[in-house]
């Protein structure tokens, strides 16, 4: 009986002894589940924390060189006045709902280009060279042109480079799509340049870009576009149609030229020739005066210094000199032949052979000619 | 007690952002709205933050009233003198009253274009109706009417948007001609006009280089010729002076014209029987006639020599 008694007590003694841990191990569970959602809050706390700064940071931005910035609190300016306007460096707005920040590229050129006078052709076709051969006629709905004044075709596409005009509100916010509104006023330009220009713009366009410059900050001015314009560039090219009569005039001005060329060569020549000619002439006279001057002043000085002795006897003089002459002569000639008088006085006979070709020795012509006193 | 502070400050916050989105409204800069109370009309709003009440009882519609830019079509007019022009207009465009707006078109852009598009398609028809083709083509440039037309079609398209029987809220900013064309057909007609133009050209720069060319040419040979004669005057001049001179010199001989006459004649003699000269000389000219019969000595040579060095000079 004890034994199952104690068998009995023992039990609920063990139960009891069962039961305790178990209880214990329930407690720290709970007391481990908290500490695990304690712990998490904090995380999910920190997060939340962090959010928020991320939230309110996301609300600094940074404004580039040549760039400004508006801040639209609500939808509104924060003031209308320009001094509103932020320049480059850091900002704070308030995040999206609040703020809005609209940045204007004050510096940055844009540019547009417009095709509207252009034969229908894409970028692509253009690089590989197959663009649409050109048709009889220019159909409106694909090929755009210009008309010329003088009632001619060209085609023309320009290219505009501006730069939002300070300080840049007007453009920004004042048009859906400002960038249509230049393109429009830079197709008009050109063609109102091309109705005052001629058929000849496909040769020089200079006069040409300047008409549509003009007239595009004229209409920048009226429409206030809030644009500078920087640069007006334009490809001008008569209809492809007339390609070749337009080439043949080219070839005919290149011509023209190297004709003229050519005559002005030639004037150059006829001309330093005839100058050339001209100092040789005068050289020759003057060479030619000088040599007469001197030839008659050579005599001159020799009869002067004769002319004493000649007046003292004139006779003797002459003889004199002749004989010094015919000393002269004498000396100089290679041959002297003295002919005697014959004894009986009658005159001598000579004949002298000249021989008056003497290249040809074989045939010799040979002439007699008489030598009589 | 820490946790409820936090907790209500969480709760302001949502209930603040809930009724935000109820109550309130934002405008951008650039757009006007229309708040409507029961689908009418109420009041507007222009750029900023506003209250309104939730739906159904008003609502709000947002209009952008910056400037839009339309294209006409590229349609055909024709001018007062009967000629056909493809003609395509842009505009600047805006609404300007909200609340004819809202009434004339409601809330739809598209509907505004196309009103637009209608009347502007009818000013411009109407206005280039009235000109004259050379008033848009124009050889003379000061007698193009091309901005005139403009502002006229301009004028007649804001008058018609005054005088329709709805008033649209519409405002036109500006207008221009895009793009100006000439029906298909026309188009080789001005190009065959052009290849002739081009060719009168050709033959106009090759007669014109020619003639150039031998204007030049001969101008060249006038010149060279005159530079020639002027040279043969001066040359001449130069020859004359020197004859002067000469005859002045020869003055000189007046002295004593018989000395004069001699030695020209010596210096004529001399000259004529410089170099190779083969003489005959029989004993009557004047120093051999020493050689007749008295004297005979062997070679005649020497003998001519030794007379002529010794004997002359001291005759």
């Amino acid at each position: 009986m004890t034994n199952i008694e104690k068998n009995n007590s023992l039990s609920p003694g063990r139960r009891i002894a069962d039961q305790q841990p178990k209880e214990r191990v329930e407690e720290a569970s709970v007391q481990a589940l908290s500490e695990a959602l304690r712990s998490s809050f904090v995380i999910i706390k920190v997060i939340m924390v962090i959010l928020v700064l991320l939230f309110l940071g996301s609300g600094f931005f940074t404004v580039r060189t040549m760039e400004k910035a508006i801040i639209l609190r609500f939808g509104k300016p924060v003031t209308e006045d320009e001094s509103a306007l932020l320049g480059p460096g850091a900002h704070f707005a308030f995040p999206k709902p609040i703020d809005e920040v609209v940045k204007i590229p004050l510096g940055e050129v844009q540019s547009v280009v417009t095709q509207e006078g252009w034969y229908y052709t894409t970028p692509a076709m253009e690089v590989a060279g197959n663009e649409p051969p050109p048709g009889k006629t220019l159909n409106p709905e694909r090929d755009g042109y210009l008309i010329t004044s003088d009632g001619g075709i060209v085609h023309i596409r320009g290219t505009l480079r501006y730069r939002i005009a300070e300080p840049g509100l007007r453009y920004t916010l004042d048009f859906d799509s400002a960038s249509n509104h230049v393109k429009n006023a830079f197709d008009n330009a050109l063609v109102y340049a091309a109705l005052r220009s001629t058929i000849d713009i496909t040769k020089d366009t200079t006069a040409f870009r300047e008409i549509a410059t003009a007239r595009l900050n004229e209409l920048v001015e009226k429409q206030k576009l809030g644009i500078v314009v920087e640069q007006v560039a334009v490809q001008v090219i008569p209809p492809r149609q007339l390609r070749a009569d337009f080439d043949r005039v080219l070839e005919a001005d290149v011509k023209r030229s190297t004709t003229i060329n050519d005559a002005r060569r030639y004037e150059n020549e006829t001309i330093s020739k005839a100058k050339a000619e001209a100092t040789a002439k005068i050289n020759a006279a003057e060479a030619e005066r000088k040599a007469l001057v001197e030839l008659v002043s050579a005599d001159v000085r020799l009869f002067k210094s004769l002319l004493p002795e000649f007046k003292k006897n004139p006779q003797l003089f002459k003889e004199l000199r002749y004989a010094e002459i015919l000393n002269r002569i004498f000396t100089n000639s290679i041959e002297r032949v003295v002919l005697q008088e014959r004894e009986d006085g009658k005159p001598r006979e000579l004949r002298i052979l000249i021989n008056r070709e003497p290249e040809q020795p074989p045939t010799p012509e040979q002439k007699t000619a008489e030598h009589k006193h | 007690m820490k946790r409820n502070w936090l907790n209500i400050v969480v709760g302001v916050l949502l209930l603040a952002v809930f009724f935000g989105v109820l109550f309130v409204f934002q405008v951008r800069k650039g757009e006007v709205a229309v708040v409507t109370t029961f689908g009418k009309a109420t009041r507007f709003e222009g750029p900023g933050a506003h209250l309104k009440l939730p739906w159904p009882f008003q609502q709000v519609y947002k209009f952008d009233q910056r400037i839009h830019s339309l294209e006409s079509k590229f349609e055909q007019v024709q001018t007062a003198d009967g000629y056909n022009l493809l003609v395509m207009t842009y505009i600047g465009w805006n609404i300007s009253d909200p609340r004819s707006f809202y009434i004339t078109i409601g809330n739809s852009m598209t509907k505004a274009e196309e009103t637009l598009e209608s009347l502007l398609r009818n000013a411009y028809s109407g206005v280039i109706g009235r000109h004259m083709l050379a008033d848009i083509i124009a050889p003379d440039p000061k007698m193009s009417k091309f901005t005139q037309i403009e502002e006229e079609i301009l004028a007649k398209l804001k008058s018609d948007l005054l005088s329709s029987t709805n008033n649209y809220g519409l405002d036109v900013k500006f207008l221009g001609i895009k793009k100006l064309g000439l029906p298909e057909s026309v188009t080789e007609a001005v190009f065959e006009r052009m290849r002739s133009e081009r060719q009168l050209l050709v033959s106009k720069i090759q007669s014109e280089g020619e003639r150039m060319a031998s204007e030049i040419r001969s101008a060249a040979d006038t010149e060279s010729s005159k530079i020639l004669t002027e040279a043969e005057a001066q040359a001449m001049r130069i020859r004359a002076s020197g004859e002067l001179e000469a005859a002045k010199t020869y003055a000189e001989f007046k002295q004593e014209p018989e000395l004069a006459n001699f030695l020209l004649s010596l210096n004529a003699l001399e000259s004529f029987l410089k170099g190779k000269t083969v003489l005959f000389l029989d004993t009557q000219t004047a120093p051999l006639n020493l050689l007749k019969s008295p004297l005979r000595l062997g070679s005649e040579t020497t003998v001519t020599n030794f007379i002529l060095r010794d004997n002359i000079p001291g005759k």
